[in-house]
């Protein structure tokens, strides 16, 4: 396929209880995800791509094969499609071990040409669900659960993968590892995904582009990188868990810290961050709170914290809620949002073109 | 005269027949207002109730009109004598009326308690309507069916006000264990119709408890895996 090519083409006005879902989408991101807060429309959005929504107007092409035209009657049933399918509550079958629930799309895999113990073993190995194998399903953790139910999608050979709030049933710890298996997933691969999700930084992580959705509608479709740092955006993503997500190379590990190292073509920029596991080489992928960075216009000393980087100011923003800047450190790293007060902001005189020195403590980076 | 023996025999014949008849029309219909909706739906499925509340002579009546000489099933409208009256076959045919909707209302629940959800999930792994239900409905609800079942097989055990109405109460050829302990009890034979009552009550008790023992673990397991 081309990279160019449109992967997806959608139309679709559908009726809901409190309002319509009109959605005009035209794209090709290979990972696209799909925020808003809960209730906007982003599981209907997904199920009616997925094909287990009938009752909307309009039409859906993906990769240039058409699933749903209501002009002409099209309609076809997910069986047809060749989606892979992560319910946000798994939906395991509960009469099948894990080996069963992987093997449950076997058949489609089969039927369309895939190499179905190939792929099969493949999934095991990433998803590291070897030890799982023989176990009833009622009998998982919520981690264990989400990886046989993204493992079991992948199984059955599926052109289009869609997730729904792959993480929200999962506590933080467990969280960051199941996002760390999304990556692999991602990486290895290579399927087209469509996530759905209201917490911004696991859009960060994962996505090439990303839609918002208010009440059935899209109202900004931008790059993962900027469009929460968007004025219009960022009090809604704040309050849905926006944190600046950034990935670096380990490079040093110490006792309870590491070193890693971001990628930048000038000078390199090493962050000193809590131990994580991983050996030298590793990427390891990082976050840390708009609210947790300090600006200093001189490089302090005497200071606990271990990372103080230069950069420079792109833009200073006021919302209804909060003030901001936005601070870049390097090109090909994402710009890094600190809020501040508006105090800080005049005390400072920080404008877009100042050199500044980002300051936090290492316990502030979360990997 | 037959023996008890035969008489046991005979009935418990009957009541598997009964279940074998009442199974595949019941699941569907049971599937169907599990998870169809449709115009008619209250309706159909007060119908099919109505024989759980209706005084069993009173099926047994409308069954034997529909099958007498001038009736809907009769030899005058069909043109063909079906030979159901005061045979076996009328037997069977009251205990599947009597059967039929305690089969229905016990299967009806055991496929609403399986998620829909897993149904879709099948069909996102490519499974047709068909093979979803084959693969995934049917075997999570399948200790549901086999408890609606059994209910059905003790219904048929204990039918007697429709069956002796069609059927008769023939010794040997339409006689069923609970007309042979009416005719017994009448009779003044009271050791065959205690017998009769210790068989009743045996095969009453198994049938009841193994049903409630599957409807208590069909509800563990059919919910799905979330």
């Amino acid at each position: 396929m081309s990279e160019n090519s449109n992967l997806f083409d959608l139309s679709l006005r559908l009726p809901l209880d409190r309002f319509e879902l009109n959605i005009e989408y035209t794209g090709s991101a290979r990972m696209l995800g799909v925020f808003g807060v809960s209730g906007s429309g982003k599981t209907t959005l997904l199920e009616y791509i997925a094909g287990l929504r009938k009752g909307g107007r309009g039409c859906l092409s993906f990769s240039g094969e058409s699933w749903e035209n209501s002009k002409e009657g099209l309609f076809l049933w997910a069986d047809k499609r060749r989606i892979g399918y992560v319910p946000q509550d798994h939906w395991l079958f509960p009469h099948r071990s894990v080996r069963g629930n992987l093997e449950m799309g076997k058949r489609r895999a089969l039927e369309v040409g895939v190499d179905f113990e190939a792929i099969f073993e493949r999934v095991v190995e990433v998803l590291e669900l070897q030890s799982t194998f023989d176990s009833r399903v009622d009998r998982l953790s919520g981690g264990e659960r989400q990886r046989v139910a993204l493992g079991r999608a992948l199984c059955s050979g599926p052109q289009l993968l869609l997730l729904d709030e792959p993480l929200a049933s999962l506590d933080r710890t467990l969280r960051r590892r199941i996002l760390r298996f999304l990556i692999r997933v991602r990486d290895t691969f290579d399927i087209p995904m469509v996530i759905v999700s209201h917490n911004p930084m696991e859009l960060q992580v994962l996505c090439d582009e990303i839609l918002v959705l208010e009440e059935g509608r899209i109202v900004e479709r931008g790059s993962p990188e900027e469009i929460f740092r968007r004025k219009s955006m960022f009090d809604t993503a704040k309050e849905q868990g926006f944190e600046n997500v950034f990935s670096g190379i380990l490079v040093e590990s110490l006792d309870r810290t590491i070193t890693l190292e971001l990628e930048h073509e000038g000078q390199p920029v090493r962050l000193r961050v809590p131990k994580v596991e991983g050996s030298v080489g590793d990427r390891v992928i990082a976050s840390l709170a708009s609210d947790d960075i300090l600006i200093a216009t001189e490089k302090p000393t005497g200071l606990s914290a271990r990372n103080c980087i230069p950069a420079r100011i792109e833009g200073v923003e006021e919302t209804e809620l909060r003030q901001f800047a936005i601070a870049s450190i390097g090109e090909a790293i994402p710009q890094f949002v600190v809020e501040l007060t508006q105090d800080a902001i005049d005390e400072l005189s920080l404008k877009p073109g100042i050199d500044v020195y980002l300051v936090f403590k290492t316990n502030a980076v979360k990997v | 005269m037959p023996t008890i023996y035969e008489t046991i025999f005979a009935t418990l014949l009957w009541a598997t027949m009964t279940c074998l008849v009442v199974a595949v029309p019941g699941t569907a219909l049971a599937y169907l207002l599990a998870r169809r909706s449709f115009f008619g739906k209250g309706i159909l499925s007060t119908i099919t109730t109505l024989p759980l509340v209706l005084p069993p002579t009173a099926v047994g009546y409308l069954l034997l009109r529909l099958f007498a000489n001038d009736g809907l099933l009769g030899v005058n409208v069909l043109g063909i004598d079906l030979n159901i009256l005061l045979t076996w076959k009328a037997v069977v045919i009251a205990c599947s009326a009597m059967s039929f909707p305690l089969f229905v209302r016990t299967a009806r629940v055991a496929f609403e308690e399986v998620n829909p959800r897993l149904e879709d999930m099948g069909r996102s792994l490519g499974f047709g309507a068909c093979r979803a239900f084959a693969s995934i409905t049917l075997p999570l609800a399948s200790r549901g069916l086999v408890a609606a079942a059994l209910l059905a097989f003790t219904r048929a055990l204990g039918e007697f006000g429709a069956t002796v109405i069609i059927a008769g109460n023939i010794p040997g050829q339409t006689q069923t264990l609970a007309s042979a302990l009416f005719s017994a009890q009448q009779s003044g034979n009271e050791s065959v119709a205690n017998n009769l009552l210790l068989v009743a009550l045996g095969v009453g008790f198994v049938t009841v408890y193994a049903t409630e023992h599957l409807t208590r673990k069909s509800q563990k397991t059919k919910g799905g895996s979330r």
